[in-house]
């Protein structure tokens, strides 16, 4: 399905028979979850019937999500929650599970984890069977003042010799001892640093923002002199993970539905998936156009093939095909 | 002096080369001290260049003590010098929005104590200093009370940085016109022994990251404390000498502000480092490349004793 017109790439606003088109085409469709499916606690108005419809049409739907602050069980009851009824926990994605997998399967890590991360990275990574050090009391070894203890300070901190990776995510316990602990750690070589992902802010429903884990990667980055293996989108290995645990999964089949240009698109263009941004959540048209005026062949990749205003919009196609 | 780079500092040379020159500038970690041991034989050299006339000041990245302290460091190790000697970033920070952004409001700080004491020095307002963790739910952390007052955010070493610092830094860069000020960008702070912490540096950048702006940075390789110097005690460039361990902060300050530079290798760097830099055809890293070099400044001493 060419949606290029006149040498232009992409940017194609679709409605209608445009996606009918689209939805006879494509067989499989990955989502991202916030911004596109819903805001918060609240569904996109007619996101629920597009995807329920999707699946009782058979199409193969997957949840490809950076959020890696909830485990899977959670997203599991979130969908159901807001109207998503028919989704079940193998479809859902989500970077920590996903790092968990890659330290299981891939990395095949013999050791311990040092997690910078929260409920939802060490849920997923206990399910996997992947060790990692515990939350550990020495992290908030405050006295009664709020003062730190001699023995808990950055100078002077408890390292484990078991640690043989370090993954990075959400975590809002961030602290300066992580960060010193986590760089001791990392001076091995030896040592894997992964991140879950790579947002450097996260939008809230109402507009506002809060820092995301690329701050905390890069603030160790920094520390470290390396770089981070980066989990969620825009690296493939999401898309890998999903083609590993499902036979039969051809890119050439895939639309990538996604709300940010330099994630959603991104990780799209790079696993060779058609794209279509969804104007729901953070990224604007504008943003995409300048995009697609760009020289640089990375911020090319930015471009979606598609644009809808929102996933409702195919809910008139569904009308059509039937 | 003009072609050659990265000579040994020995013999006859340094008697030449400290003829030329009026200021010595030292950095501190890695040159005069490691953590709270000072350098052999670097109390002397100070001591003996004051004596034989030469003006002597300190150009420290380090945010993480006053003047005032740092001086009582040196005392401690047998330095003979006034907290007006001391150029640290805490203190020229606290100069930089005084004297250059004219500064008038409050400060959102993420920093130690020593910075939140330099800049009440100069009668600006400062919150933030200390713990701050996090409490409530994400909607909580979006919406936290900004005070209106609040002007700048200034980032210096914390070691008592998190997630929630980074937050409300954020939510105050939203506003264009908040300034956006950091200590430096060294990555590394170092501490006795060769170990060293995350450096300011590192907390700089998750800040510039999370609000997508760029702080300005006061400290090396930022001339702005030279500045400092100059405007206190007058300075000729010509005849002024900077010496330093870290190429990219140190070294990179004295060619940007035409002095001599001198790299000590009791701190970060290597003579391997600086050749390569020397070797490279880049121009940027050409800037890395110190004119003199010594094992450690106690080097010096021959030329000063005799």
């Amino acid at each position: 399905m060419d949606g290029a017109v006149g040498g232009l790439k992409g940017c194609l606003k679709v409605r209608g028979s445009q996606i009918r088109h689209l939805l006879e085409a494509k067989d499989t469709f990955l989502f991202d979850c916030d911004g596109v499916l819903w805001h918060g606690e609240k569904a996109v108005p007619g996101a629920p019937g597009v995807v329920n419809t999707l699946i009782g049409r058979g199409k193969r739907v997957f949840f490809v999500t950076n959020n890696s602050t909830r485990p899977r069980e959670n997203y599991v009851h979130k969908f159901y929650r807001l109207g998503f009824t028919d989704v079940r926990r193998e479809q859902i994605f989500s970077s920590s599970y996903c790092s968990a997998v890659y330290l299981r399967d891939v990395a095949r890590v013999r050791g311990q984890v040092f997690v910078i991360g929260g409920k939802g990275i060490r849920d997923e990574l206990r399910e996997a069977g992947v060790p990692f050090l515990q939350e550990e009391e020495q992290e908030r070894r405050l006295d009664v003042d709020g003062q730190p203890q001699p023995d808990a300070t950055i100078f002077n901190c408890d390292l484990s010799a078991d640690v043989k990776a370090v993954l990075v995510g959400h975590d809002d316990q961030f602290t300066f001892l992580k960060l010193a602990k986590a760089s001791c750690y990392l001076k091995d070589p030896d040592c894997l640093f992964l991140a879950t992902d790579n947002d450097p802010w996260h939008p809230l429903k109402d507009g506002r923002i809060l820092p995301g884990s690329g701050c905390l990667t890069a603030a160790l980055e920094v520390a470290t002199g390396r770089k981070a293996t980066v989990i969620g989108k825009p690296s493939r290995f999401m898309f890998e993970c999903i083609s590993s645990q499902f036979s039969g999964v051809d890119p050439a089949q895939c639309l990538m539905v996604g709300d940010r240009l330099e994630t959603d698109m991104l990780f799209g263009s790079n696993c060779g998936l058609d794209t279509m941004l969804t104007l729901t959540g953070v990224s604007q048209m504008e943003d995409a156009e300048v995009y697609s005026k760009s020289e640089r062949s990375t911020e090319q990749s930015f471009v979606p093939d598609y644009v809808v205003d929102s996933i409702a919009d195919f809910l008139p196609a569904f009308e059509e095909l039937d | 002096m003009a072609g050659s780079k990265c000579t040994r500092l020995s013999g006859a040379l340094v008697k030449q080369v400290l003829d030329g020159v009026d200021s010595v500038l030292f950095d501190c970690d890695g040159v005069i001290w490691r953590g709270d041991t000072a350098v052999p034989g670097a109390s002397e050299v100070v001591n003996l260049l004051k004596k034989h006339g030469k003006k002597v000041f300190f150009v420290t990245n380090n945010s993480s003590k006053t003047r005032k302290l740092y001086a009582h460091k040196m005392h401690r190790m047998g330095f003979d010098v006034t907290a007006e000697d001391v150029f640290g970033t805490a203190y020229c920070s606290a100069m930089y929005l005084k004297t250059v952004a004219n500064f008038k409001g409050k400060v959102y700080l993420i920093g130690s104590n020593a910075l939140k004491q330099e800049l009440e020095d100069v009668g600006i307002r400062q919150t933030g200093v200390g713990p701050d963790h996090i409490s409530g739910g994400q909607s909580d952390w979006a919406n936290v009370p900004l005070d209106p007052e609040v002007k700048a955010v200034v980032v210096g070493f914390d070691e008592h940085f998190s997630y929630m610092k980074v937050n409300r830094a954020m939510q105050y860069l939203n506003d264009p016109s908040c300034l956006f000020v950091a200590t430096n960008t060294d990555t590394r702070l170092p501490l006795e022994g060769g170990k060293a912490v995350p450096g300011t540096g590192c907390l700089v950048h998750a800040v510039e990251m999370a609000a997508q702006r760029q702080a300005h940075k006061v400290g090396k390789p930022n001339g702005f404390m030279v500045d400092c110097v100059a405007q206190q005690f007058g300075l000729d460039r010509s005849r002024c000498m900077m010496v330093g361990d870290r190429l990219d902060t140190d070294i990179m300050l004295g060619t940007n502000c035409g002095l001599t530079t001198l790299l000590t290798l009791t701190g970060v760097n290597t003579l391997a480092d600086a050749q390569a830099h020397h070797a490279s055809g880049c121009p940027e890293r050409q800037k890395m490349v110190p004119d003199f070099y010594v094992e450690s400044i106690a080097d010096l001493l021959p030329a000063l004793q005799g």
